[in-house]
């Protein structure tokens, strides 16, 4: 692996420049850059050092991800997906989706449907993880008002 | 300001409306925007507020009258999103009064685009950095930069022209890979690949899948499953983009995968 901090400031500037083609208002940048860059080497350690497969380390990386988006809007009083939105590009199958196009053009069928099932595989992680973390309960601002 | 004579209450549904109508264009979740709309409904005192909101549509019903809504196409605008939802929470906190929350709605609708020139700029920069992280060097890194220059400047002319989704992803992540394949001939060792994936991870369909997994959280699985079947129509799209740039490649100069 290389140097983790360098990958941090890297994964942070690049969720920040996607934030910049949201429109996310600059107050929020850092938070934004910080849940991006926590998501990639939260992946980074667990597919390298841990050897856990894509989709696994993908699943793993999204809960702390998810976590401090939460954790922020309710610090800043933001909508999460303010910081969702932007945070999760780097776990984004974006290779998957090219190797498999890629194989395919190669006749390789077998490599194809693996990259493509594995795109899928880390899709599914992104929703499972998102979906999990999403179901704890965290103290809000306000309580939503009864009818 | 009383607001039991039913012109009032029509200015309100209709400022209620518009709200949502501004959430849901600019990339809000569906039950944000249900939420948000009720509780300004219920604190402004609209009588016999109803909502049901889907991905591209607003329906809502009051005592005094009825409105809807149709969102043909987002275009992800956070600040605005933002800026509904803290009008929401003052409007709520009853510090805001109708024609109070009229005058902000109208300056929120009017809060400014960036620059082209800036989300371009962006746009290639993210590019960039994701050429890196995906183990790209500098010849990579820069490919990828100059990738997601031409590949950002077309979206955004398919944006200008109204030309379709599809389309604009096609031709754009075609562009990117053509871009990094051209680079090659440049600096023969370049990684193609690396930098392809960097500029196309600008196109990849991130937003609508985060969406569509969080309107399917909260139960909304009509808006979740229209929008994860765009996040998957997406993908294709750029897989088709990259097909057709080495397909052309192939024949054009023979140039080996």
């Amino acid at each position: 692996m290389r140097n983790p901090l360098f990958q941090f400031v890297v994964a942070a500037f690049a969720t920040i420049f996607f934030g910049v083609t949201f429109h996310v208002p600059s107050r929020h940048y850092i938070a934004c850059g910080i849940v991006g860059a926590v998501g990639w080497v939260t992946y980074l350690v667990c597919h390298d050092l841990g050897g856990l497969s894509p989709a696994t380390a993908t699943l793993v990386a999204v809960l702390p991800l998810t976590l401090l988006c939460r954790i922020f809007a309710v610090r800043f009083r933001a909508p999460v997906t303010l910081y969702l939105l932007c945070g999760i590009f780097p776990l984004v199958p974006g290779a998957g989706i090219y190797y498999t196009a890629y194989y395919f053009l190669q006749d390789e069928g077998a490599l194809c449907a693996e990259r493509g099932f594995e795109t899928l595989k880390i899709a599914l992680a992104i929703a499972f993880g998102i979906a999990l973390v999403s179901a704890i309960p965290l103290p809000r601002h306000r309580a939503l008002p009864r009818k | 300001m009383d607001m039991n004579t039913p012109e009032t209450q029509a200015r309100a549904m209709h400022l209620v409306m518009d709200a949502g109508k501004l959430l849901l264009e600019n990339g809000g979740e569906v039950f944000r925007v249900q939420q948000t709309m009720q509780i300004m409904a219920d604190s402004l005192g609209i009588e016999g507020f109803n909502t049901y909101v889907v991905t591209n549509g607003i329906f809502a019903s009051a005592n005094a009258c009825n409105e809807v809504r149709h969102i043909p196409s987002v275009s992800i605008h956070l600040a605005r999103v933002e800026a509904v939802n803290e009008l929401s929470r003052e409007i709520a906190a009853g510090s805001l009064d109708l024609a109070g929350a009229e005058t902000r709605l109208k300056e929120i609708r009017s809060l400014p685009a960036r620059h082209p020139g800036v989300l371009i700029a962006s746009a290639a920069a993210g590019s960039a950095c994701f050429g890196y992280l995906f183990g790209g060097g500098l010849p990579e890194t820069l490919a990828a930069l100059a990738a997601g220059i031409v590949e950002s400047i077309l979206v955004q002319l398919c944006r200008r022209w109204h030309i379709s989704r599809i389309f604009s992803d096609i031709i754009s992540a075609a562009a990117g890979t053509a871009i990094a394949l051209l680079c090659r001939l440049l600096w023969p060792p370049l990684d193609v690949s690396t930098a392809a994936i960097g500029a196309l991870m600008v196109l990849t369909p991130g937003v609508s899948l985060a969406m569509g997994i969080r309107d399917i959280i909260n139960a909304d699985y009509l808006s979740g499953a229209i929008r994860l079947l765009d996040a998957v129509l997406v993908a294709g799209c750029l897989a088709g983009g990259v097909v057709l740039t080495y397909t052309a490649a192939r024949a054009l100069w023979g140039v080996a995968l």
